[in-house]
């Protein structure tokens, strides 16, 4: 079964008035253990199909089903449950909090959650992307790369069954980049997640197992 | 006009995107000036223009002619008489209470048939000018009266006038605007019989030639009046007054600047602030051609241009803050220091424009530092992608050196004594508590910020340790909002105790000098220099009631020694008084001094006499009492809170020497030992009838002493409010900003799980740990403050010797609410957080 489903999935935006069709009717799904990458040039809609697949946003019409779980039939409390134990996160920029250091930074969902103290947990993540040893550092000693994987750690925490990159690489340079990608890849294959990675990265595409082509807020194409 | 344009739109403009947070900041730097305006302007009405109420009616003369206890009348013919041309106006002074609207007003007793010329077109009321004479009037219950009283002529109306209550006839009205008060006129002869005070004058007032200079005049007159007489300025009295009402206007003043410093700890912030978030914008605008000069000018315009726009708001505020003001200075002015009536509070063009220097000026100093940090930063610095949020490094052990350099010179500098009667060097030592407390910040909020975060998110959760780690993530802002809030608890902390220190000395104080039953006073509403007199034969028939051991009867005078109001009092010695402890400075007890004092040449003085006029035990004071002048030695100095004026105290057989008018100003009543208090209550009730007098127990008495004290502080209070909402608003300002400034952050927080209630907590958790932060800061500096208030500052403006206490309920209460409020002022600013879109927010497409 898909662990995410897009159904007929359209979205509108308002802006100084004036309504904006970021989506139009997109149908995906997507399975434990694909590793997905959306192309398309900016504007094209993919951040808006990753906020509406990571239950941050509503459909204006349409389904989003995660885990079988439809997203409009969700208050805000529940969206963000649904987010907690499901979805991972990874930004452009890392988005790291600079006051925490490394391994407090890969806790943070896990203690937002409300859940007992997650050191374990978070050293456990860190290991998976190989930064057990930075533990005690904090974001501005750490490259862009490191920055990264301390991020993908983070989005690991709840072991989710959904990951959404949206250009992990866009801030790093070339070999860095790589490197990431096939951490995610390896990370998807490892742990059976949904990866789910808007990119403007050619090599990015070449990793995954299928390639959702956008434009102007419409799926053109779908190789796996 | 280039200059101009861009100023407007990198600076100004922007502004209008924060209109909250930019109206808060103009409404803090209104506050702080409309206080600071407020008190300037009731201060001068209340005391600065303060004038006399005897001076009503007094007209243009150039000398006076006093004496304790009244100038003889014989004094009137020796002057006349003299070979000079000189025109005298004998008058007599005094005060009366019109029951039926609870006023007392000053009672003028004028020589109407010898200044009959100067006099009638004064007083004349009775339309058509002229039509009547008003020497017709005279001895037949006539009386003149002010036209703001509102009476009309041919009104009747009743004056209590001493412990008697007499029917009078309004003849006519005087205009009593530009100078004069509304006051009762009478003829001389018909006062003199109403006060029972026959062949005396209370003043003589002179005209003289200037042919001689008016000392010139003062000696030539001296050499031919009794020694008891003194000659003077007219108008010397008022000028008295000014002078001891000076101290009290300047500790006022010292209060009102606190909520300016507060408001310029918050322009501080501000800037700040707007300097970190521009970092790029400047540096563009430095790669562009902007100089470092146009940068820093920049910055300081901002600054002004918020300093402008409070003093517009402040102006119109601040008169309004002053008609509140000048009341309740007004009700203290008349409970400690002289009966006065307010003058017209005038806004006049030099407090205006003295607003908008203060405003501006305050605005402009406190953002110089961050302004000119602003100008060095370097353009490729600052347009440098990448890079975390620049945060100017806080020099946390420069600071706190300079702080503990700072706190010395502070109790240096309390250490000093007077300048020219003012505690200058005790309202420096309070400056540099300030500013040391405000270097020392940085360093305590890192201290307990990181020893604390892990504990607190451990107690409250991960919001806490967010909030924690945040706050000393922005040291810099952070120390300098927690600086302004802890100023103002600071300022709440020391007034209080120090007010509540006070209250204890009283209460403890009121304990031994008020040993008496009963006391009884002519009925009338008190001031600290109205002194009228009950009958003798009224204190002669209470004491002779049974039931009453014995009865003290207290007189007291007006006096004016070293330049400075005084009050002269006699208590009979034979009176053998309960005494529990000893009040007197040497601590001797006070039987054997009073003893000493018994039909003698010695006096002992309050605290605030020694200290005023630089005297101590051993000392003489000459005294001009009644035609006689008189020597007498201090044998002892005593605790005295019953007014700042300075008091001397002689037996009473010692004074009637000088001044034999044997009515007593009150009457101290004992009940004797087998009698029933309520009994003798009531036999004294009978015997007064037919006397309008007061009578009062000792409970109530220090209950109604205590309510006085009280009202007395309400302006301190007033000021400590205005003070701790500017800090609040601060922290409603500076918490906007960080939310705005931190909307990634909390963006970010939603995408990882955050609800929306646990963004909001993270916010009040912020604002709580400020208020706990300005809390232990603010207490400390507030007890430290409350030394240099009580002990220097209070010490040196009044002479009092205050004993320390900790008013705990009310310290506990205060900042209670204080911390409340600092959590309220969390409560915009988080709904400005969780009602962010984290779609917009963190997405860079």
């Amino acid at each position: 079964m898909a662990i995410l489903s897009l159904q007929n999935v359209s979205k509108d935006y308002l802006t100084d008035g004036q309504c904006v069709r970021a989506l139009r009717e997109v149908t995906l799904e997507v399975s434990c253990g694909d590793f997905l990458a959306l192309v398309g040039r900016s504007g094209c809609g993919k951040s808006t199909l990753l906020n509406l697949a990571g239950a941050m946003d509503f459909p204006t019409s349409g389904e989003v089903l995660v885990n079988g779980v439809a997203t409009s039939s969700l208050n805000d409390a529940g969206l963000t449950r649904l987010r907690r134990e499901k979805v991972g996160f990874i930004f452009q920029s890392f988005q790291l909090l600079h006051t925490l250091t490394v391994c407090e930074n890969v806790e943070l969902p896990w203690l937002l959650a409300g859940k007992p103290a997650g050191r374990a947990a978070a050293r456990d993540r860190l290991a998976w992307v190989e930064l057990e040893e930075l533990e005690d550092r904090y974001p501005h000693q750490l490259s862009g790369g490191q920055m990264q994987r301390v991020a993908i750690a983070r989005a690991l925490i709840h072991a989710p069954s959904i990951l959404l990159a949206d250009e992990p690489t866009g801030n790093l340079d070339t070999e860095t980049g790589n490197n990431i990608l096939l951490l995610l890849q390896r990370v998807t294959r490892e742990h059976n997640t949904a990866t789910i990675l808007a990119t403007h990265s050619l090599e990015a595409a070449a990793l995954a197992t299928g390639v959702v082509r956008m434009r102007d807020g419409k799926i053109e194409e779908i190789v796996r | 006009m280039g200059h101009f344009i861009l100023f407007y739109r990198l600076l100004i403009r922007p502004l209008f995107k924060e209109p909250v947070r930019a109206f808060l900041t103009v409404l803090s730097v209104a506050l702080g000036v409309a206080v600071v305006l407020a008190i300037d302007l009731a201060g001068t009405a209340a005391t600065g223009s303060f004038r006399s109420s005897m001076d009503t009616l007094a007209g243009d003369h150039d000398l006076e002619i006093v004496a304790t206890g009244g100038v003889p009348e014989a004094v009137v013919g020796s002057v006349v008489s003299l070979p000079y041309a000189i025109h005298a106006s004998p008058r007599i002074e005094d005060f009366a209470v019109l029951p039926e609207k609870k006023q007392t007003l000053p009672l003028i007793g004028l020589d109407l048939v010898a200044e009959a010329s100067s006099y009638a077109n004064r007083l004349q009321g009775a339309p058509p000018a002229g039509s009547e004479n008003y020497l017709e009037h005279l001895g037949k219950s006539s009386i003149w009266i002010g036209e703001s009283t509102g009476y009309k002529p041919g009104d009747r109306l009743e004056l209590l006038i001493n412990d008697h209550s007499k029917k009078y006839i309004v003849r006519g009205i005087y205009p009593d605007a530009h100078g004069n008060e509304g006051a009762i006129v009478m003829d001389i002869a018909e006062a003199q019989e109403a006060l029972t005070r026959y062949g005396r004058v209370d003043r003589i007032l002179l005209k003289v030639l200037p042919s001689s200079t008016l000392e010139e005049w003062q000696q030539r007159l001296r050499s031919a009046l009794p020694l008891g007489v003194d000659v003077r300025p007219q108008g010397a009295g008022t000028n008295e007054n000014r002078r001891m009402l000076a101290s009290f206007r300047w500790n006022l003043r010292l209060l009102s600047y606190i909520s300016l410093i507060v408001g310029a700890f918050l322009i501080y912030n501000t800037i700040s602030v707007s300097v970190v978030r521009r970092r790029p914008e400047i540096g563009i605008v430095r790669a562009l051609g902007a100089s470092r000069k146009s940068v820093l000018a920049a910055f300081v315009g901002e600054a002004a241009t918020f300093g402008f726009a409070g003093a517009l708001i402040a102006v119109p505020l601040g008169r309004l803050m002053a008609t509140g003001a000048v009341k309740l200075m007004g009700a203290t002015v008349d409970a400690l220091y002289v009966s006065s009536r307010p003058g017209v509070i005038e806004l006049s063009v030099s407090s205006v424009l003295l607003a908008f220097a203060v405003g501006i000026g305050v605005a402009v100093v406190s953002a110089y530092s961050p302004a000119r940090e602003a100008s060095l930063v370097s353009p490729v610095e600052a347009m440098a992608r990448g890079r975390r949020e620049f945060d100017v490094r806080v020099q946390k052990r420069r600071d706190l050196m300079l702080a503990v350099a700072l706190g010395t010179a502070a109790a240096a500098s309390s250490r000093a004594p007077a300048l020219g009667g003012k505690p200058v060097f005790g309202y420096l030592a309070v400056i540099l508590l300030i500013a040391a407390s405000a270097l020392a910040m940085p360093a305590f909020v890192a201290l307990v910020t990181s020893c604390a975060s892990k504990l607190l998110g451990s107690l409250l959760g991960v919001e806490a340790l967010l909030a924690s780690r945040s706050l000393d993530a922005s040291l810099r802002r952070t120390s300098v909002l927690v600086g302004a809030l802890s100023t103002a608890i600071a300022m709440m902390t020391s007034v209080g105790i120090m007010v509540g220190s006070f209250r204890q000395t009283v209460t403890l104080w009121m304990n031994d000098e008020l040993p008496a039953d009963l006391y009884l006073r002519p009925a009338g509403s008190r001031s600290a220099d109205r002194h009228p007199t009950i009958s003798l034969e009224l204190a002669d028939k209470i004491a002779g009631l049974p039931g009453v051991a014995w009865v003290d009867r207290v007189r007291v005078y007006e006096i004016s020694y070293g330049g400075m109001p005084a009050t002269l009092a006699s208590v009979d010695l034979k009176v053998m008084r309960p005494y529990k402890q000893s009040d007197l400075l040497s601590g001797r007890p006070i039987e054997q001094v009073l003893a000493n004092l018994r039909d003698s040449n010695s006096v002992i003085v309050s605290e605030p006499f020694a200290y005023k006029h630089n005297v101590k035990i051993g000392n003489s004071v000459l005294l001009l009492l009644g035609e006689k002048q008189g020597s007498f030695r201090i044998v002892d100095v005593y605790y005295d809170y019953s007014s700042e004026r300075g008091n001397i105290l002689m037996d009473r057989n010692t004074l009637l020497q000088y001044l034999p008018d044997p009515a007593p100003s009150n009457i101290a009543v004992y009940v004797a030992a087998d009698a029933q208090l309520e009994t003798v209550r009531a036999e004294i009730g009978q015997a007064t009838a037919g006397y309008r007098v007061l009578m009062t127990s000792n409970r109530d008495l220090r209950k109604e002493a205590i309510k006085v004290f009280d009202r007395t502080f309400a302006i301190t209070y007033a000021l400590e409010a205005v003070a701790v909402l500017v800090a609040v608003m601060g922290v409603v300002g500076a918490l906007l900003a960080l939310v705005i400034d931190r909307r990634r952050e909390f963006s970010v927080l939603r995408f990882l799980g955050a609800a929306k209630g646990q963004v909001r907590k993270l916010i009040l958790v912020e604002a709580g740990l400020l208020g706990i932060l300005a809390n232990c800061a603010g207490v400390a500096l507030g007890l430290a403050m409350s030394l240099v208030l009580i002990f220097v500052i209070n010490k040196q403006s009044f002479g009092w010797t205050i004993r320390f206490h900790w008013p705990v309920a009310i310290l506990l209460g205060a900042i209670s609410l204080v911390y409340v409020a600092t959590v309220g002022a969390g409560i915009y600013p988080a709904n400005v957080a969780v009602g962010l879109n984290p779609l917009e927010v963190v997405h860079e497409e």
